[in-house]
């Protein structure tokens, strides 16, 4: 069986890159479809847009931070979006969320200033732009903190965080609580579900209380609800008498799920569309045009035919991006070539595991405006890019949004030059 | 100091000088081991788990395969607990001497070595992803042993009858007594706390391995040489097969593929060098090896190599030997009485062989040191059952899910790879006292699934963390030295699946946990 469908712009790839693309063009009009074999990096990632947190020293004032890492490595990211486009892509971000279906919910912070937040190790994790329900753990306004976890819950330490903690002289102390969940082993997802429900947050809070020193902070893991986490937050504050803030810690990440679905609330109101699950299996090609992709499921092919795509599948974490066992590269979406692999007979690895790997800022080659080399109508997007190494810069969400916004920007000008032309 | 006396000392804590230990406990003698590392952190610890038939040397080595099926034959019995009955395969593949399956099948006859043919369709149908383009396969007892558990079953044996075992107490001195005519004890260094223990011993052990040049050295005795022979190995991240993998041809470079617990291992490769702790692993190695895995199982190279590691196996040459006896260098067991040999009694050197037969290697060693002490004891570890194998049931894949499901909702899961439970995690730091995460790896196998660590070590750590007496340094640094340390064994075979993991690990201790920038 066999189907083709026709859409202005397709987009392979439902992390952030991915959707900030499609929401951009469906917002303007285009005819949109995100194609991903399943959830990107949304639920994976602490949801904190990190624009530049270390270069490599950390990184407090980011607007000339992003000016010098632009001008140092041309063939950054960010170099080839702009900082107009990072600030611009920030608060589109921020007004969408505040504009999306979790009620009152807000993101906070500005590209002035990095807030440094805890990590569930009790490291400071330096973001610009973080959910209000993790705002309060911002270091420095924290002076007195209790952090709050169950022997339940494997995946967050409070001992460990706190003591870390009080090392960068905060103080800190960890709180113990029982949380009566009937098993030994609960993640933060299943308790974010409880936390949306009312009558769990008052118990949760009659344990807590007692516990608590006076003006001292509560820092829990990042749980507080999936549906509601602004009228959480507002609860538990209320209740508590004091500042509380979520802490990001292992996967699944609860304030990744709210990202993820304000971005899919916002794609869908814009007319958008969203195919999960099938992965794309083969494309056509005239000339330098890719002119369809096409998936396989269930016995069932369907092409999507479209005069712009955008690549926004991610790189080796998604499998995107393959080195295989003869330590050959592919880019395994669209065969497009690579730019930043080590040179023949160089190493691929090093062994000390914490220096920057060679392999490290590996990406599909792009022109200035994220088209893929040698192929005209192919926006690269995300992780693909080429010349980052995000998660020790602390850079990934911000060149997901920012090259995800200014994909959108590139071939919203493609289309309107071809209606132009059209009549 | 601290200073101890006893009837035998013994250097060095693989399976040979910990067999050696619980042989020696066994026969009513007071036993010190020392270790200048965790047990079983050398050789013995950096094998691929196969427990040999004698089918490999059936050929090459008739001596060798009879001892290895007589040893395989006693540790079903008494170390059933660390062996899962795999049974093994000797394949004729395209790349083999098509000549060779008839003399091997003549060797196990004369060795001894149960050894059947079979057809290749059922051998086909048994190990469904080995290649199609075999000609022959002859089944045979191989078996997968996990040597951790036995050396820790040995050396809590040996415990329980009183020897005492101290691991990172490395040899500094070992004493000759004033007219050189004995060797009299040695001095170690515990090298955690830089305190130094003083063993009088009436017998010392030399069970040093590749390393027994090293110790003989120390002690004084010349000609001792133990050239360090490399190989190295790859732990895919599946049950690739279920029987032990043999080609049936002369032994050679990666032919064995080995399932054991919840991986396969491919080996083994054999290089000289001149240094023992030499654990590099060459990128044309690999390759080799990884090619070798594909003539067993097509399809090999699209598996998930979790990692790769390198052992040195002691191979024994006697410098001093006359030129009438054989200088061959061997792979078969040394037992060097130095007081036959050099005229120092109080001194046995006991190197070369292999894990298979590390127990019949431990039964001569305490024979003779026996013998030095002018008494006449039986050996029993042919009969008595270590620790933990005294029902005589060997160990088989889906024990511990078994066990673990059966309490789901009462214990909780700190590494899902390896099924490891919380309690089991915080038994393990208070038994052993180490804040070394690695040493409770090897005890646990925590982090050594296919995450390698990525979602259990922050776990690890901070269960840690909140035991007595254990700092904020010593958890985050234990945290940073396990990464470093797995990262050694991960990036040479790094590719495919496995760097989707390695990604997703580094989103995890850098992106999320900022492990970089701990302010303690």
């Amino acid at each position: 069986v066999k189907s083709e469908l026709h859409f202005d712009v397709v987009v392979i790839g439902a992390g952030t890159a991915g959707l900030v693309a499609a929401t951009r063009l469906a917002q303007s009009g285009a005819r949109v479809c995100v194609i991903a074999k399943g959830i990107g990096s949304t639920h994976l990632a602490p949801a904190t847009i990190d624009v530049l947190g270390y270069a490599p020293e950390l990184v407090d004032e980011v607007v000339p931070a992003l000016e010098r890492l632009i001008e140092s490595r041309p063939d950054h990211p960010y170099a080839l979006v702009g900082p107009d486009t990072v600030a611009e892509a920030t608060s589109w971000f921020a007004r969408t969320v505040s504009d999306g279906p979790l009620p009152g919910y807000v993101y906070v912070g500005e590209l002035k200033r990095n807030l440094r937040l805890p990590s569930a190790l009790g490291a400071l994790r330096p973001s610009a732009l973080v959910p209000e329900t993790m705002a309060a753990g911002d270091a420095a306004r924290l002076s007195r903190v209790g952090i709050v976890g169950s022997p339940a819950l494997r995946d967050f330490h409070p001992g460990l965080c706190a003591a870390n903690l009080t090392a960068a002289g905060i103080d800190a102390r960890p709180v113990n609580l029982e949380l009566a969940l009937d098993r030994a082993d609960a993640n933060a997802l299943g308790i974010a579900r409880l936390f949306d429900d009312p009558g769990w947050r008052a118990r949760f809070c009659a344990e807590l209380s007692p516990a608590l020193r006076a003006e001292e902070h509560v820092g829990l893991p990042a749980m507080l609800g999936l549906r509601d986490p602004h009228g959480v937050l507002a609860d538990l504050e209320s209740r508590l008498g004091r500042g509380v803030f979520e802490i990001p810690t292992l996967p699944p990440s609860v304030p990744g799920m709210r990202m993820y679905e304000i971005l899919r609330h916002t794609l869908r109101a814009a007319g958008g569309r969203l195919v999960l699950g099938p992965a794309v299996t083969a494309h056509r090609r005239d000339g330098d045009r890719v002119t369809a992709v096409s998936t396989r499921a269930a016995g069932h092919e369907v092409n999507y035919a479209a005069p712009w795509f955008v690549l926004a599948a991610g790189g080796f974490a998604s499998g995107a991006i393959e080195l295989d066992s003869h330590w050959l590269t592919h880019e395994r979406v669209l065969g497009l070539r690579l730019r930043g692999l080590p040179g023949a007979g160089e190493p691929r690895f090093v062994s000390d595991a914490f220096a920057e790997q060679p392999m490290a800022r590996v990406g599909v080659a792009v022109k200035d405006d994220l088209r893929a080399e040698g192929v005209e109508n192919v926006v690269v997007a995300g992780a693909a890019l080429p010349g980052a190494a995000p998660w020790r810069e602390h850079s990934g969400e911000g060149i997901a949004l920012a090259s995800g916004y200014r994909a959108a920007q590139v071939i919203a000008g493609g289309l309107a030059a071809r209606a132009k032309a059209t009549v | 100091v601290v200073t101890l006396s006893t009837d035998v000392l013994v250097i060095g804590g693989g399976a040979t000088g910990a067999g050696v230990a619980w042989d020696a406990a066994l026969r009513g003698l007071d036993v010190v081991l020392v270790d200048r590392a965790d047990l079983a952190e050398g050789t013995s610890g950096r094998f691929h788990g196969l427990l040999h038939s004698g089918g490999r040397y059936a050929v090459k080595d008739p001596r060798a395969a009879e001892e290895c099926i007589g040893e395989n034959r006693i540790l079903r019995r008494v170390a059933a607990d660390a062996i899962e009955d795999t049974g093994g395969l000797f394949v004729t593949t395209p790349w083999d001497d098509p000549d060779y399956a008839d003399r091997f099948a003549r060797g196990c006859a004369d060795t001894g070595v149960d050894c059947e043919e079979i057809p290749v369709a059922q051998a086909l149908r048994d190990e469904p992803r080995l290649s199609r383009d075999i000609s022959r396969a002859f089944r045979v007892p191989d078996a997968s042993i996990d040597v951790w558990k036995t050396v820790w079953a040995l050396a809590h044996g040996a415990q329980q009858r009183g020897a005492r075992i101290l691991p990172y107490h490395e040899v500094t001195q070992v004493h000759r007594s004033n007219g050189g005519g004995a060797v009299t004890g040695a001095r170690a260094r515990d090298v955690r706390t830089r305190e130094d223990v003083e063993i009088h011993a009436d017998v010392t052990v030399n069970a040093a391995g590749a390393w027994a040049g090293q110790v003989a050295d120390l002690a004084g005795i010349e000609g001792v040489r133990v050239l360090p022979g490399r190989g190295i190995m790859i732990a895919m991240g599946h049950r690739l097969v279920n029987t032990v993998i043999n080609r049936c041809q002369l032994p050679s470079d990666g032919d064995i593929l080995v399932p054991i617990r919840t991986v396969s291992v491919i080996g083994t490769t054999d290089e000289h060098t001149d240094d023992p702790d030499d654990q590099m692993v060459r990128g044309d190695e690999v390759d080799r090896m990884l090619n070798d895995g594909e003539k067993l199982v097509p399809g090999f190279r699209q598996a998930r190599a979790l990692r790769v590691w390198t052992g040195v196996r002691p191979l024994f040459e006697d410098a001093k030997a006359s030129e009438t006896e054989t200088r061959d260098v061997t792979r078969a067991h040394a037992l060097l009485d130095h007081r036959r040999r050099d005229g120092v009694s109080g001194f046995v050197t006991i190197t070369g062989g292999k894990l298979t037969t590390f127990r019949l290697m431990a039964a001569e060693t305490v024979d003779a040191v026996c013998r030095q002490l002018g008494t006449t004891r039986a050996c029993r570890t042919d009969t008595e059952p270590l620790p933990g194998s005294e029902s005589g049931q060997t160990y088989r894949l889906g024990e511990r899910l078994a066990r673990k499901e059966a309490h789901l909702r009462d214990e909780q899961l700190v590494c899902e790879c390896e099924l490891v439970a919380r309690s089991t995690l915080e038994e393990a730091i208070a038994r052993t006292g180490s804040t070394n995460l690695d040493d409770i790896r090897r005890r646990l196998r925590l982090g050594m699934g296919p995450c390698q660590g990525g979602f259990c070590i922050y776990r690890a750590a901070g269960i840690m963390h909140g035991l007595d007496g254990i700092s904020v340094e010593q958890a985050d640094g234990s945290l940073i030295a396990f990464l470093q340390e797995r990262w050694k064994g991960i990036w040479p075979v790094l590719y495919g699946d496995q760097l989707r993991q390695a990604r997703l690990d580094d989103w995890i201790f850098q992106g999320i946990l900022d492990v970089e920038h701990l302010p303690s």
